[in-house]
């Protein structure tokens, strides 16, 4: 019980501190000049260079989806040839957006973290603010911007990926032709509009969260390394928690 | 254009040549890892307080997890349910996709973030300020006194956790689906128990065991070849949770195929 409060304090800390850090991002954003160098390069960063790793990823979850959908469309109707217009609107409004936040926050989110950890711990930090350039400008801001324009564009190619790979499947194991299988009656402008939300808010949280947790790094290489780790596990269940919000508040709107 | 298309050649060989550098070198560990394991000399205080430090720690981000994931398939699986008015079919399509899909693959994501970030970043702590030669220099194996711990308590904690994971999933399914769906709880439950069998549940445990095995292999691994000092650690810690999340995927992808 004891060790339930200190956990439940232990996030209610977490959260205000990323709250704090998302409301001075914000604020920079809004007052200071932009840095259009260094957002270019971020968005670089963490579209490009993530791209082959989220298209992998997305291409074996549609593969996957694929499989299990249609093994229980076999078991139940013994029809597979609609799990394509099933499976596309649940790739759009939240199988892609979630595995696409969860990959950014791996892969993207510890870089972040890692990246300001180490410069906490080495000094940079403080000698950027005796510089006046606070750190949640110069270094949280670029990197809030990429992300924010970026995820949108990463979770479009995965879904897109992802239907690809499962139309194949579908193709080779079940024998659904892909015409049948690529039917887009289905998605609804309902169905965009929750993925690209998503996609937006997952945008704003992984940078900010991993930023907080790179700043808050204290100690050498045991201090780098706690702090991605710590990162990693906020920025992940940050997503599944937004994704909660935000289907539950679109469930609400669709019906 | 010519110089275009040999760089374009020459960025993917070297990609590829990173691949197989990397590929091999895990094959490599986990053939030591495998010849350590035929005869094992296990430090058991090391493999308790792996144990604890595994299990105990990530139970609480497991069962949010597990929480949130019922929750958010009882909404998708809802907005179908709705449609065609088939409110008696939300506890299976809820069972199947959870303990099948969802539970494993989630928790996995989870646990690797959490534990196998930690032991990568622990590991690579010791190599970088030369512990773990220290410990050779002693005549001490590091394959047995630090990895085979590691990864004996991150499979056994993976099943364990994913089991207890179905249960609070099970919770965050039947609250989402009375508040929101307005399902009756006992009618979830007796659409659960009627179609989601022990199979299930079976498939999603071995599925969650290989995860449990592959990301002990993969921290360990990243964890034991880190050079260059804290940033290196950062980047190995980074490197880590990327090949287990591809590994994840992959292994997910076969198991499902395998088993049906």
């Amino acid at each position: 019980m004891k060790s339930l409060l200190l956990i439940l304090r232990s996030v209610i800390e977490q959260t205000r501190e990323a709250v704090a850090t998302l409301v001075g991002t914000i604020r920079y954003t809004l007052e200071s000049p932009w840095n259009f160098r260094a957002i270019g390069e971020h968005m670089f960063l963490v579209g490009n260079r993530s791209l082959v790793f989220v298209l992998l990823t997305l291409g074996f979850l549609g593969a996957i989806t694929s499989l299990q959908a249609g093994f229980q469309a076999l078991r139940i109707i013994g029809d597979t040839t609609i799990i394509g217009q099933q499976l596309l609107p649940l790739l759009v409004r939240q199988l892609g957006p979630t595995l696409v936040g969860l990959m950014v926050a791996t892969r993207v989110g510890t870089g972040i973290a890692a990246e300001i950890g180490s410069m906490v711990v080495t000094e940079q930090v403080d000698a950027l603010r005796m510089c006046n350039a606070p750190p949640l400008d110069y270094l949280v801001k670029p990197r809030f911007l990429a992300c924010l324009v970026m995820l949108p564009v990463l979770v479009v190619f995965g879904v897109m990926a992802a239907f690809l790979s499962a139309m194949g499947v579908a193709a080779l194991v079940f024998h659904t032709p892909p015409r049948v299988f690529a039917n887009l009656d289905f998605v609804s402008l309902i169905d965009v509009g929750e993925g690209l939300v998503k996609a937006v808010a997952f945008g704003a949280a992984i940078p900010v969260i991993a930023g907080a947790a790179g700043l808050a790094a204290r100690g050498g290489s045991e201090g780098v390394g706690e702090a991605t780790t710590r990162a990693v596990v906020s920025a992940s269940l940050a997503v599944i928690v937004l994704d909660f919000v935000i289907g539950g508040l679109a469930f609400l709107v669709r019906t | 254009m010519s110089t275009f298309v040999q760089g374009l050649f020459h960025r993917i060989g070297a990609w590829f040549l990173r691949l197989a550098e990397v590929v091999g070198e895990l094959a490599l560990f986990t053939g030591q890892v495998g010849r350590a394991t035929l005869r094992p000399r296990i430090d058991r205080f090391e493999l308790w307080r792996c144990l604890y430090r595994v299990g105990v720690r990530s139970l609480p981000i497991v069962a949010v997890t597990a929480f949130f994931a019922g929750a958010i398939t009882v909404l998708q699986v809802g907005s179908y349910v709705v449609k065609l008015r088939a409110y008696e079919v939300v506890g299976w399509g809820f069972g199947f996709s959870v303990f099948r899909e969802i539970g494993p693959l989630l928790i996995g994501l989870m646990f690797s973030g959490r534990v196998g970030a930690n032991a990568t970043a622990e590991l690579g702590t010791m190599t970088v300020t030369e512990q773990v030669d220290a410990l050779r220099t002693l005549a001490i194996d590091p394959i047995d006194y630090l990895v085979l711990p590691r990864i004996l308590a991150q499979v056994v904690m993976m099943t364990l956790l994913y089991s207890l994971g179905c249960l609070f999933a099970l919770v965050g399914g039947v609250v989402t689906a009375w508040s929101l769906i307005g399902v009756d709880p006992w009618v979830f439950w007796n659409s659960f128990t009627e179609y989601v069998l022990v199979a299930d549940f079976l498939n999603g445990l071995t599925k969650a065991t290989m995860f449990g095995l592959l990301i002990g292999v993969v921290s360990c691994g990243f964890g034991l070849s880190v050079r260059g000092g804290a940033p290196g650690v950062g980047r190995a810690v980074n490197a880590c949770v990327v090949a287990a999340a591809v590994g994840i995927f992959v292994l997910d992808y076969f198991l499902t195929y395998l088993l049906g």
